[in-house]
């Protein structure tokens, strides 16, 4: 009975491997590649040192790190409001709200970039409209910079955060924001003081779902500005398509550096929720 | 308590609001030549007209379909054996089916796609085929979609009392699964199929990283015209969307369904 039960495992070989020939070796290649010289094939620290020092690649983590804060922060706030808001109307509002939040979430990457140079791009519609009207604020704005870039990323994140908090405020009892009326808190009281710390986990959850998705995200930056502007996914792209010479070493190192903030944030955000499930718990 | 709701409406028809401009914006902007003032001049469906009847673009999509099919099927008969092994004689095996399963949830397209093009740019055998290489991310970055869908299918169905139910009936456990428990999760594994499509049709980061413009799908299509003509990219814009919302509507009635019939059977 043993000896035929091991026989079954021949069913695991095609799951495996595939995964080792297209997930686990070719990232386990990456970051020993990042401890190689692409000059001289010797073990070095030079890639990452490179990576440290260069303008180029700081400005490009720096910026990296500061959209995804920013787009993250950001939709948070808004999924924070719009989940609220359906928990509060519930029925018919909240499954077509739902629905519209699950189509939209797909709209993302190339789709996106060509719809917003459409709306604010240098002859976007919004802009040509804003001239004639002299609103000079909306008229000078640019798209093709960090900040447009950020609005841009905003956009995405609205719907798939959204989506995430919505299934959150089903743990929010309507006992408990009447209790605390009747103790005399008002509404800001009742969600700065139970609200979000009873949402926090979810809030922190969310929150590092949406920074992964803004730290990695590529087709949507690149179709709207291509290799023209310092961030993470677009300058680890940049050393291995388009180049005469592929190099591993440091797009490894630039890789094995992305991979590490998403990981910190991951940690930092688990910390912060774990507090407050403590909190909670006491 | 009225005017909660009424405040609540508001801000759920503001954030659709925002979300719908950029949609209804390049959807009006494709159908009319002229829009510098407030309103569009020159209705016509001439864009519609040229890319359908561009080959390039007919051809592209077809080769975005094409490629949705490959890596679907292969992931999905992978991941139905490595689950029924686990389930069934090595339970203590799935929980490292489930890590293998959720680490493209983290790394993602570029790194995933960087990553295999550098180990087998330089492979001289079918492994340094660009397309071999392409199907061979699809089949990873599918493979969350894919593995919950059929996970939650098989908790959905109870599968031992039907494994057993079958085994006293005469049936192997291999026959049973394929003829029992996979009928009985077909519509856990067409929705999960059905992302998997959404996420293929929408990549835009694996095919040009891995075959450059050399395989030219649906979304580098629309990364071209986007560089010439702004309203063609809304006509292609509109039908990528236009496909992109089918395939989610169905998904979502599906699940529905789904829903429905679980808790009508509780």
């Amino acid at each position: 009975m043993t000896k035929r039960k091991y026989v079954y495992l021949l069913a695991l070989v095609p799951f495996i491997v595939i995964a080792l020939m297209y997930e686990l070796v070719p990232i386990v290649r990456i970051i020993l590649n990042s401890f190689v010289s692409d000059d001289s094939g010797l073990i070095t620290m030079a890639n990452y040192q490179t990576v440290f020092t260069k303008l180029l690649y700081r400005k490009a983590i720096f910026n990296s790190i500061k959209i995804s804060l920013l787009s993250a922060a950001a939709g948070i706030i808004i999924a924070f409001l719009g989940a609220r808001a359906a928990h509060n109307s519930g029925g018919k509002v909240r499954s077509v709200f739902m629905t519209i939040l699950n189509m939209v979430s797909n709209f993302a990457g190339v789709p996106l970039a060509s719809a917003y140079m459409i709306l604010l791009g240098n002859s976007g519609v919004m802009i040509q409209m804003a001239r004639q009207f002299g609103w000079d604020a909306l008229a000078n704005f640019n798209l093709y910079s960090t900040n447009g870039i950020s609005l841009v990323y905003v956009y995405f994140q609205i719907p798939l955060s959204t989506l995430l908090m919505i299934p959150a405020f089903e743990g929010i009892r309507k006992e408990w924001q009447e209790a605390s009326t009747l103790l005399g808190a008002n509404n800001t009281t009742f969600w700065g003081r139970v609200g979000i710390p009873v949402l926090m986990p979810s809030i922190m959850g969310t929150f590092s779902v949406l920074f992964a998705n803004a730290l990695a995200a590529y087709a949507t930056v690149y179709a709207l500005m291509m290799d023209s502007i310092a961030l993470l996914p677009v300058q680890i792209a940049g050393c291995f398509v388009g180049e005469v010479k592929i190099r591993n070493g440091l797009g490894g190192a630039l890789s094995v550096v992305m991979m590490l903030v998403m990981v910190i944030m991951i940690f930092v955000t688990n910390a912060i929720s774990h507090r407050f499930e403590k909190g909670v718990r006491k | 308590m009225k005017k909660h709701s009424a405040g609540s409406t508001a801000i759920i028809l503001l954030i659709l609001i925002y979300l719908l401009i950029p949609l209804v914006v390049s959807a009006i902007y494709s159908l009319f030549s002229n829009w510098t003032g407030i309103v569009p001049r020159g209705f016509t469906i001439e864009k519609y007209v040229e890319i359908f009847s561009d080959p390039l673009f007919r051809a592209a999509l077809a080769r975005t379909i094409l490629i949705c099919i490959i890596p679907i099927v292969i992931t999905i008969v992978v991941v139905l054996l490595a689950l029924f092994v686990t389930a069934i004689y090595f339970p203590r095996l799935e929980k490292y089916v489930q890590i293998i399963c959720m680490i493209p949830y983290t790394i993602q397209g570029v790194i995933l796609s960087i990553s295999i093009l550098s180990l087998y740019v330089s492979n001289k055998t079918i492994l340094g085929n660009r397309l071999i290489m392409l199907i061979g991310a699809y089949c990873i970055i599918i493979l969350p979609y894919i593995y919950q869908g059929i996970r939650n299918g098989m908790r959905a169905v109870n599968m031992p009392v039907l494994l057993e139910a079958a085994e006293m009936l005469g049936a192997s456990k291999l026959y049973a699964f394929f003829r029992v428990i996979v009928p009985n999760i077909l519509s856990a594994i067409i929705v999960s199929s059905l992302l998997a499509v959404g996420i293929i049709f929408g990549d835009y980061v694996l095919v040009r990283n891995l075959d450059g413009s050399a395989f030219q799908n649906i979304q580098i299509y629309l990364y071209q015209a986007m560089k010439s003509d702004g309203m063609k990219a809304s006509a292609v814009f509109v039908v990528i969307m236009a496909v992109t919302f089918a395939i989610s509507a169905v998904v979502l009635y599906l699940q529905s369904r789904q829903n429905k019939s679980a808790k009508g059977a509780k």
